[in-house]
Order: structure tokens, then C-alpha cells, then sequence
């Protein structure tokens, strides 16, 4: 297995969100490392995929806006 | 060869990169990797299953007793013989490979056969996770020998210009004959394919393939059943023998 190392220095970092039912809201199930959007889908995909979900979305932490985090409200 | 023959190829071949991604669920480069190889591989295994599923409502079951001593009568493609032994084997299998395979099942969906437009809609949809996978490695950079001779395997699996997945498409049971299969595999991939000479006089019509060769004993044997036989109690095997 030459020339790969098991964690990429390139990759960043998702959050996964999914629901069962139309009627419930997007809540997150967990997190996936990966360096672009398409591995990480397949990640988040292979992960995740144990429930029957009816809807799965994936977001870069990144790209989250924290309006305060826990301690400074 | 007829429709039968075709999708008997599609599920041995699925059977086989089951396995073999399911062999690197514990040594891929990241542990996403490891999760995706196992799950890839109980995809592949699960849709090898609803691909012998078909042949009964097919027609005549092209499976002889033979598969239960011959390596050789597997039609599995000589990329899947032996296990891989580096990751950009199986970045390339994965990326071209898998994605050829998905492109003939596209072709069964888009094609005049009822039981395979049904049976066979839901692993398009379960097969673009694996085409993402395969196509951001392989954008990552792989060495060129596995991409070559993956692409040569794949190219000679869709068949010669004449054959029969031409006689099939021309019978509108492939809504593509082995030209748009290939057209396909490329737009998919985004790629031209490597040029390839193909002895068409030494290829195996029924094996899909110009190697000759068979997969290892050892995955033969599992296949059979006969690694698992080895390690169950000998109580259970006593009730298994009455």
C-alpha cells in the first residue's frame, strides 16, 4: 500500500445530518473526514446508512456559522 | 450467448469485487475508506444475489455443476483471480471496473426485458456512491498499470464490436450495444480510455475475457462454503451432516 497514509493531511472535516420522516427535522447523526464533497457523500453514505433515512445531507463544519459557543452565552 | 449468459457475467463479476473490496475493509487509507470498502462490498454481494435471481425468471440457468469444482467456470473478470495486494488496485476497479458494470446494468434498465428493468433499477441508485467513491481516488492519483489493465478488462468485458451485447442492443434487450457502452464508460469517467489492442480470435465469449486463469483456492473455497465448514463446532457440524 505505498504512497497513502491512512489520514490525509487535505481532508476536512463534514457533518452529517438525516431524518426518518418527512415530519421530523434534519438532526445530526454523526461526522465524516474527507478531502472533497463527492468522498464525503459516499463516506457519510456508507457510514450513516444503517436507518432508513428519507433524507441525508452533509455540510463542511466549516462552512457552519456559530452565532456562541458552549460557555460564552 | 444470450441474456442469460450476460447477466450471469454481471453477477459473478459483482460477487467477486464484493469480495475483494470487502478484503480491504480493514486496510484502506483512512477508516472512512474501510467503512465505504465494506459496505461497498455487502452492495456488490447483495446485488450479485438479485443478479442470480434473474436467471430463473430468464429462461434457461446457464449454471452447470461444474461451478462447484471449477474455478474456472466462474466468469469473473482475471482482474478479480487474486486478491489485491495495493490500494490503487483497488481505486481502479473501483473506479472503472464497478462503473462498467454499472453501465451494462444501465443498459439491461434502459432495455425491453421486463424482469430486468424491475429487478435491476435500485442498484443504479446504490451504485452512485460507489462511482463517487471510485471517481474522487482516482482524481487523487493512482499509478497507471492497474488503471490500464483495468481499462483493457473492461473494454474487452463489453464485448467486440460483433458479438454479442451488439446482437442484444440490436434485439432491444440492451438499450446500448459495446460502442455506446463504451462511450458511456468514458463520459462517466470523464476520460478517454487508454489505447488497447484486443485479440478478439483469443477471447473467452463465455468468461468475457483473453486471460486465462481462475480465482485463488482459497476464495474458491469460501465461495463454496468450505472455509466456513472449517470453523464451525463439531456439534454443528454433526447436525449438519444428519
Amino acid at each position: 500500500m505505498s504512497g497513502y497514509k491512512r489520514v490525509s493531511g487535505d481532508a476536512v472535516e463534514y457533518e452529517v445530518f438525516a431524518r426518518k420522516t418527512r415530519v421530523e427535522p434534519l438532526h445530526q447523526v454523526g461526522s465524516v473526514v474527507a478531502p472533497d464533497d463527492d468522498l464525503a457523500m459516499a463516506y457519510a453514505r456508507a457510514t450513516y446508512d444503517e436507518e432508513r433515512w428519507c433524507e441525508m445531507a452533509i455540510v463542511r463544519k466549516d462552512d457552519v456559522i456559530h452565532l456562541w459557543s458552549p460557555g460564552e452565552a | 450467448m444470450s441474456l442469460s449468459e450476460l447477466v450471469l457475467s454481471i453477477a459473478d463479476n459483482k460477487q467477486m469485487l464484493g469480495l475483494r473490496y470487502a478484503e480491504w475493509a480493514t486496510r484502506a487509507p483512512s477508516l472512512e475508506a474501510d467503512i465505504a470498502a465494506a459496505a461497498m462490498g455487502l452492495d456488490d454481494l447483495g446485488h450479485s444475489r438479485v443478479l442470480y435471481g434473474c436467471l430463473e425468471p430468464l429462461g434457461a440457468d446457464p449454471r452447470g455443476p461444474e461451478r462447484e469444482s471449477d474455478p474456472s467456470s466462474l466468469r469473473n473478470l482475471s482482474y478479480f483471480d487474486e486478491p489485491w495486494t495495493e490500494w490503487s488496485q483497488f481505486v481502479a476497479a473501483n473506479a472503472i471496473l464497478d462503473t462498467a458494470f454499472t453501465v451494462m446494468i444501465e443498459a439491461c434498465v434502459g432495455g425491453s426485458v421486463e424482469v430486468l428493468q424491475h429487478r435491476l433499477r435500485k442498484m443504479l441508485m446504490e451504485e452512485r456512491y460507489h462511482f463517487l467513491h471510485g471517481r474522487s481516488w482516482l482524481r487523487s492519483g493512482i499509478e497507471s498499470a492497474p488503471l490500464d489493465r483495468a481499462w483493457g478488462e473492461a473494454i474487452e468485458w463489453l464485448g467486440p464490436p460483433d458479438g454479442d451485447t451488439a446482437t442484444l442492443h440490436h434485439e432491444g434487450k440492451l438499450s446500448m450495444g459495446p460502442a455506446e457502452l463504451r462511450a458511456r464508460l468514458e463520459e462517466q469517467l470523464e476520460t478517454k480510455s487508454p489505447p488497447t489492442s484486443i485479440d478478439w480470435s483469443k477471447w473467452d465469449p463465455v468468461r468475457r475475457r483473453g486471460r486465462k486463469g481462475a480465482i485463488d483456492t482459497h476464495t474458491f473455497a469460501m465461495l463454496r462454503g468450505l472455509e466456513e465448514k472449517k470453523y464451525a463446532p463439531p456439534t454443528a457440524a454433526k447436525q449438519a451432516a444428519t
